[in-house]
């Protein structure tokens, strides 16, 4: 990321006092619009932005053969695409370590929480739903995977199961998908010592590190990923999830 | 007349050689998205490239053998000679430079090198860099008297801004650019500056 | 090879499954400038369709050994999200039909881009099909002009699309979906509203000479109708701020 030392000095002196350079408080979210249903071809769609971030998600049903170590059971992948429209930084080719991080920590909140029944996916023998999730980038200002997960919770929320008849699906018609969980997170950057929550780019790259924790209701922690090369106390990891639970109503109230 | 005009869209009916513009079967055309009045062609958004002379804003982006290679936030890079430097640079500092020499593929070479550190960077539109520096330095000078800052502006479309009411120099200059293509940008503005320069005064 | 279908998809009145006339558009809704950190960009909903185009450049030509020392060199690509047919997932990434597709769209530009401006340096185009609806391909022309200028990019023209085809008989515009599935001819065509020249030119199906003299008609006056659209996306970015402007005369 091209930055300057300007800037990363003034967001250094920032932090250091609290502060931050659009006046935020340090664990303020930028405004966030959710909009629903955004992509009807796809039985489950949303488009969240935060502040500038832009974040669609979609979700597909296939039928899959199940894998052979759970042979009663659908599946569930989650993909990340962060598209070339995203930032100038971002080139084509294959999965970058960024996207794949995005996609397995999204991953990870949802399937730990078990948001999804999948064993309420098999059809018949040797034939299940395979439920995918694709993230996709449009936008990147700052704090990716908040803005995924959330638009991931906001397509799952919506999502239609298709109806399995004669061998295929009805894509038209189906059934509301039963969520067990909603799953949100909030992800902190190491600024100067001092931990920031929404970070925009400028302040991700005067970053020293990244902790994510992934939330459900209830207060229960689903996921956490540490991410950088800055490390963190027992209390700052305490602290963190004490805001994700926070928050974690805030973000759903937002889907 | 002021209009503003799309990209393909004519401008004239008589052929006419200008910036923004290109003359097809007599007649002339815009080339992107313009500013048309009477006289000219005002391009509303492009991105810069070096010009010999120019005083510009570069962030040192990597060591090469005779020096450094300087971002312009353009798509031409600028080189900046060992031997003009009286210090060392870092990749990210921000350094002033003048563009010594251009060739014909944009290449520029920069001397006079300074340091800038501390105050804030502010990007805007190269193209609305001659509005923020105004008739003879005009606009300047009334940002800079209004917020006591000093305030260099690069032909890249960055601007560095340093001392003062930064805050409002940065305001202010966020809103001329807003506001480039409008008529009496000028009298709003010294308005705009007296209003907020005595609110902050109050506040302090 | 001619698509035959026993799906009535013109009545004998000249009305279309979704009640249009043979000449009439779907819905086009376009928005200029819509992402913050590309150089410019839009969005194009044209009936179910929805394509976002974003353009990064002039900038430094990556890979090196695409730098033309006269020229800017022009990338585009086109893509379709997994998520954007009605059917089935589909893999993310480029196939051989987005790699054509990407190819004809660069040509558009390759036409209309004032390269000898910018040497040694690359455009990038980059189109996402976010949902998909018949006739991608022309929304991502009309949404990758629109961005161009919208970064400021010089050019001759904005380009602007439509596909035209054939259907139960009839010449249509603007095909969807199903008319393009079920019909017999589909004809992308991308022209330069300023000469009426063409710049893109796809064809299947079987049609005669008469056919095809006037399809090409048919396009052109479709196509003026979604340059109308372009140029409406653009100036609006400007006008508000010229009517804020207004009101603020403090």
């Amino acid at each position: 990321m091209i930055t300057d030392e300007i800037k990363e000095t003034m967001i250094r002196d920032l932090a250091k006092q609290g502060k931050r350079e659009d006046g935020r408080g340090l664990t303020d979210y930028r405004e966030i619009r959710v909009h629903k249903n955004y992509l009807p071809n796809a039985e489950g769609s949303a488009m969240v932005e935060i502040g500038n971030t832009k974040v669609a998600a979609g979700v597909k049903f296939d039928v899959v053969k199940p894998y052979s170590d759970r042979p009663d059971e659908g599946t569930l992948t989650v993909n990340a695409e962060l598209c070339c429209l995203a930032h100038q930084e971002f080139k084509p080719g294959p999965p970058s370590v960024d996207s794949i991080e995005l996609a397995r920590v999204v991953d990870r909140g949802i399937r730990s929480a078990e948001c999804v029944n999948v064993k309420e996916f098999l059809l018949e023998p040797e034939k299940a739903l395979g439920l995918y999730i694709d993230l996709y980038v449009l936008d990147h200002c700052g704090n990716l995977i908040d803005a995924a997960a959330l638009a991931a919770l906001a397509a799952l929320k919506g999502a239609r199961v298709p109806r399995y008849e004669d061998g295929k699906l009805i894509r038209d018609e189906g059934t509301q998908l039963k969520l067990a969980h909603e799953v949100t997170t909030c992800s902190f950057e190491k600024i100067a010592g001092n931990l920031v929550l929404d970070a925009v780019n400028a302040e991700e790259v005067a970053s020293m590190g990244r902790l994510t924790w992934a939330v459900c209701e209830g207060d229960f922690a689903c996921a956490a990923q540490k991410s950088g090369r800055a490390s963190f106390s027992k209390d700052e990891l305490l602290n963190m999830l004490d805001v994700a639970f926070e928050k974690g109503a805030f973000l759903r109230s937002k889907v | 007349m002021k209009k503003i005009v799309v990209p393909g869209e004519q401008v004239s009916d008589r052929p006419v050689q200008c910036d923004g513009c290109f003359v097809d079967a007599g007649k002339t055309f815009a080339t992107t998205m313009s500013l048309a009045t009477d006289e000219r062609v005002i391009p509303l958004k492009g991105r810069y490239v070096p010009v010999l002379g120019d005083f510009v804003v570069g962030i040192v982006k990597e060591s090469i053998v005779i020096g450094y290679l300087l971002d312009l936030n353009s798509p031409y890079l600028a080189k900046l000679g060992d031997r003009d430097c009286r210090e060392e640079y870092r990749h990210g500092d921000v350094v002033s430079v003048k563009l010594a020499s251009v060739n014909e593929v944009h290449d520029a070479m920069a001397m006079e090198p300074r340091k800038l550190e501390g105050g804030t960077l502010v990007a805007i539109e190269p193209v609305k860099v001659p509005r923020v520096i105004g008739r003879n330095g005009s606009m300047l000078a009334l940002v800079q008297d209004h917020t006591g800052a000093q305030v260099s502006v690069g032909k890249n479309g960055r601007v560095y801004v340093k001392g003062g009411n930064v805050a409002l120099a940065v305001q202010a200059i966020n809103k001329i650019c807003a506001e480039a293509h409008t008529s009496g940008l000028t009298e709003r503005m010294t308005d705009f500056l007296k209003r907020e320069a005595a609110r902050s005064e109050q506040v302090n | 090879m001619a698509k035959k279908s026993d799906i009535q998809l013109v009545k004998s009145d000249g009305t279309r499954l979704d009640g249009r006339s043979p000449t009439d558009l779907r819905p086009l809704k376009i928005t200029a400038g819509v992402l913050k950190q590309a150089n410019g960009s839009a969005l194009v909903e044209w009936g179910r369709n929805k394509v976002l185009a974003a353009v990064y450049g002039p900038r430094e030509c990556f890979p090196k050994m695409l730098t033309n020392p006269y020229r800017a060199a022009i990338n585009a690509r086109y893509l379709m999200a997994p998520f954007s047919g009605n059917e089935e997932h589909s893999r993310s990434g480029p196939n051989r039909r987005s790699q054509e597709i990407s190819k004809v769209i660069q040509h558009v530009f390759e036409n209309l881009v004032l390269t000898e401006q910018f040497p040694k340096t690359m455009i990038d185009i980059c189109i996402e099909v976010l949902q998909s609806d018949g006739g991608t391909r022309i929304a991502a022309v009309t949404a990758a002009s629109v961005a161009l200028a919208d970064a400021g990019i010089p050019m001759r023209d904005l380009a602007c699309g439509v596909g035209v085809g054939k259907a139960s008989g009839q010449l249509l515009a603007d095909l969807d979906k199903g008319e393009d599935n079920f019909g017999e001819s589909d004809i992308p065509t991308v022209i330069s509203p300023r000469t009426g020249e063409l710049l893109l030119y796809q064809m299947d199906g079987m049609l005669t000479r008469e056919e095809i003299s006037r399809g090409f008609d048919l396009a052109t006056e479709a196509c003026m109708k979604v340059h109308a659209k372009q140029v409406e996306a653009l100036k609006k970015k400007y006008d508000t701020v010229l009517e804020e402007a207004g009101s603020n005369g403090e």
